[in-house]
């Protein structure tokens, strides 16, 4: 049976509408809570300093730019935009493990308006005894079972704000590329899959779905460490008037890593800020070009980075005030003990001492 | 709440939204190690500086400024974490003082601890139990913004120099009626230069029956109830009107001097006789034409009369009001600039004369917008020589500028109503017992009725009361055109 997701046509824009399956997903909040509940009567550390992460991978290889500017002009054909992101943050120690917040948001533009829904903050205590269960749970109840066993081991304590992240990331992307039809999906980061973060068969289904849907998934990356001649390549601009695609070859990933989009670097606009833009392998090639174009006309692409993912992107980042609200939050709900644990590294070298990261 | 910073007299308390304080509320800082507390008053009332908030108000709005529109799925509900966080306030207070062994002490040199200080609000009763004001003559001034009662001793006022002042309409003359019908009835003396005609009917209630102060008031009018005949004057009483009131030169003084003992030998101490007596006076002309000028004046005051029927003893009216307590209003409104000051100068000369003799124990007087008929140089001599003999003046004025800085350096009590003006707020905060903080700060959100007393009858705890309203037949209202229409 083919699930049915209950879409209502509009005269512009096929965009979806709420349904079970695009509400936050319940397993996350119950293994939350369930999580949380562990953490009672436990003595709780605040991090010293915070340090979020957004799921973003990174290889560099040998390859090349071609220096022939693929130029763009756009294209004004009404195109929805949707962008996903999600960002995590370890918010404190336990004596056991980890606090951990996660949240993701979705961007739609229409009608020049953008409408985003965010999901969470969720709060996950991540122990040694606890992390494969939750992650697995999650992994098994949203991406099948299969992909779990293609591992042989759980991530780290330290992996999992990331991981739980990266969960939530596909799982959003996934349920966008399924409501969301001839559209144009920004996704953050990269389209290289075979990574602990990034199963080849999670990913591929999600660019499978998006393509379903007559939808393209471009991918943006907002730091790249890929080089051709010792240099970045999106410090490789030739003089051309902006926007246009460099188009990449040659490119290869050493095992297990699969790249599921070809790498374009994209310059939107004036200026010498460029992106490193993944776009789904599978379309064809002049459709590749027609999304980017399709993109300019639809959104705004100030210093060349699609509003709606940069809303997305603000959207989903935590604030320190939040950050506080979540650490009052687990200490009056969950009556978890405030300790103030010395920062070693403070404490031996004072204001020498490096900043400790999660 | 949480003790945040402390510098100086200066401390800063993290407050969160449901703890409702606010701006001229007092503070108990408690450190039970130390046993000891300290005292504070909210001052001022500022947001938390909570990192995070500006990004958490920047990122719903895109570049073109609208909102952007949108749903947050919140499971855990950390929302209204995040908005107690963010409307977290800042208390800044001044500490007032420390509180050890159950006694108050104007200290502010230790330091409480920030983790174990516990910080409750502390009550208006409690803290004027603490501070022993303990009303054996009470005035109640009004309500507190906890619903009690702030009030004074009236023993407080006695030898005290008190300012009451604010802007327009907000409640000044309000509150000189209130204490001066408190202190006539603890049948003290009071007399009032009433500039706009507004205490004479003191004696009534608003609905025009009499009152317990009825026959405690006695409204002078000069030139109308309110006369006096030259031979009820000593010399130095009329010199003094001459002099300060008419600014007769010292040369015409001497002569005056001569012809006023001539006169009174001659038991002709009338106006008729002295102008006569200065138009066949035998001296310089200059000094008999500022001689004739200055007669012309006192008979144009209409103020003095030869006739003994229609001559008020002022002494008489003093003395009554001296046995039963009682006010004499005297009731400048249609009286000219120079007559004022005439009266005014009568009026302080009797006084003094009364309170040298011991006729009088001691007066309190309420002066209003006194800039207008006191010569400058008596502004000093009201608050220091006068004080020695007993006169105990109220000032009362919209304009804080015309009081002299010297007053308000030597001021026991200041009884603040709302400015918004910066400069008048900076010369009232000269006064030596307030601090310019408190009186910037405080004032400038006083709502109307509402003042800020200051001083001794506080234990200089300033207090923001809501000036209780009084059964009196008010005068003092502004005449309106669109009377009716508002």
């Amino acid at each position: 049976m083919i699930e049915q997701y209950t879409i209502t046509t509009t005269p512009k824009y096929n965009f979806p509408q709420p349904t079970p399956e695009t509400t936050l997903p319940q397993r996350f909040i119950e293994l939350s809570i369930n999580s949380l509940r562990q953490v009672r009567t436990t003595a709780f550390q605040y991090n010293q300093t915070f340090h979020q992460n957004d799921c973003s991978i990174d290889c560099p290889t040998q390859m090349q730019l071609k220096r022939q500017p693929l130029l763009l002009s756009p294209r004004h054909q009404e195109t929805p935009v949707a962008a996903v992101d999600t960002s995590t943050m370890k918010i404190g120690e336990t004596t056991t493990g980890i606090i951990v917040a996660i949240r993701g948001a979705t961007v739609a533009r229409q009608n020049h308006n953008y409408h985003y829904t965010r999901m969470g903050p969720i709060i996950f205590h991540i122990t040694e005894e606890n992390k494969n269960a939750v992650y697995g749970n999650l992994e098994r109840d949203y991406f099948n079972g299969q992909y779990s066993k293609s591992y042989n081991s759980g991530p780290t304590l330290m992996q999992m704000p990331t991981r739980l992240a990266c969960l939530l990331e596909h799982w959003l992307q996934a349920q966008m590329a399924e409501t969301v039809s001839g559209g144009i999906l920004l996704f953050d980061g990269s389209l290289i899959s075979g990574t602990m973060d990034a199963p080849v068969h999670r990913i591929r289904r999600i660019l499978s779905t998006a393509r379903t849907n007559r939808n393209t998934v471009l991918a943006f990356s907002k730091a790249t460490s890929l080089r051709t001649n010792g240099y970045l390549i999106t410090d490789l601009l030739p003089e051309a008037e902006a926007p246009y695609l460099l188009e990449t070859i040659g490119l290869r990933f050493k095992p297990p890593m699969v790249p599921l989009g070809d790498v374009y670097v994209a310059r939107l606009q004036k200026g010498n800020i460029a992106f490193r833009l993944d776009i789904d392998c599978e379309i064809p090639y002049q459709n590749k070009l027609e999304a980017v174009e399709r993109l300019i006309a639809n959104d705004v692409t100030q210093q060349g980075y699609p509003e709606t993912l940069r809303l997305a992107h603000i959207l989903c980042t935590f604030t320190a005030n939040e950050v506080l609200a979540m650490q009052h939050f687990i200490a009056r709900r969950h009556g978890i003990q405030i300790v103030n644990r010395p920062d070693m590294h403070r404490l031996l070298f004072g204001p020498f001492g490096r900043e400790s990261y999660a | 709440m949480k003790l945040y910073r402390k510098e100086g007299n200066i401390v800063q308390i993290l407050s969160f939204p449901n703890e409702n304080a606010e701006k001229g509320d007092y503070l108990m800082v408690e450190d039970t190690d130390a046993a000891k507390a300290l005292i504070v008053q909210i001052i001022d009332v500022q947001f938390a500086a909570v990192p995070g908030v500006l990004e958490e108000l920047l990122r719903t709005l895109p570049d073109s400024g609208e909102l952007i529109r949108g749903e947050d799925i919140d499971p855990l509900e950390i929302a209204p974490h995040i908005t107690y966080i963010q409307d977290a306030s800042l208390l800044v207070c001044k500490i007032r003082a420390t509180l050890e062994n159950g006694l108050l002490t104007p200290s502010s040199s230790w330091l409480p601890s920030r983790s174990q200080s516990l910080i409750k609000k502390v009550s208006i009763p409690a803290l004027m139990s603490l501070a022993k004001v303990d009303g054996r003559l009470p005035i109640i001034l009004g309500g507190t913004k906890d619903s009690s009662l702030l009030t004074i001793d009236a023993t407080d006022l006695d030898g005290t120099l008190n300012i009451i002042t604010g802007k327009k309409g907000c409640g000044k003359s309000h509150l000189s009626k209130l204490l001066m019908a408190s202190l006539v009835g603890y049948k003290a003396t009071v007399v009032i230069f009433d500039l706009n005609g507004e205490y004479g009917s003191i004696g009534m209630t608003q609905d025009g029956r009499r009152n317990l102060y009825y026959d405690k008031i006695y409204a002078l009018t000069p030139s109308q109830n309110f006369k006096v005949a030259l031979n009820q004057l000593h010399l130095n009483v009329v010199l003094g009107i001459l002099v300060n009131a008419l600014h007769l030169p010292g040369t015409s003084a001497r002569e005056f001097k001569r012809i006023w003992k001539q006169l009174k030998d001659q038991g002709k101490l009338t106006l008729t006789d002295l102008h006569e007596t200065i138009k066949n006076c035998n001296c310089n002309q200059h000094v008999r034409d500022a001689l004739a000028s200055r007669c012309f004046s006192l008979v144009n005051s209409g103020f003095f009369t030869d006739n003994l029927a229609e001559a008020v003893l002022l002494e008489e009216n003093l003395l009554k009001a001296k046995d039963n307590g009682g006010a004499l209003v005297i009731n400048l409104k249609n009286t000219g600039n120079i007559d004022r000051q005439i009266v005014v100068e009568y009026v302080l000369g009797k006084l003094v004369d009364s309170l040298q003799n011991w006729k009088l124990k001691a007066v309190f007087l309420f002066a209003e917008e006194a800039h207008l008929y006191l010569r400058e140089t008596y502004w000093d001599d009201i608050v220091t020589r006068m004080r020695h003999f007993g006169i105990f003046t109220t000032f009362i004025t919209n304009q804080p500028d015309t009081v002299q800085e010297t007053i308000y350096r030597q001021a026991d009590n200041i009884f603040l109503f709302n400015f918004t003006n910066e400069h008048d707020l900076d010369v009232v905060s000269r006064a030596a017992r307030v601090d310019a903080e408190t009186v910037r700060s405080i004032a400038r959100d006083l709502p109307p009725y509402h003042c800020l007393t200051l001083g001794r009858v506080v234990r200089d705890f300033p207090m923001v009361t809501k000036v209780r309203s009084l059964d009196l037949k008010t005068m003092g209202e502004t005449r309106l055109f669109f009377t009716g229409q508002r």
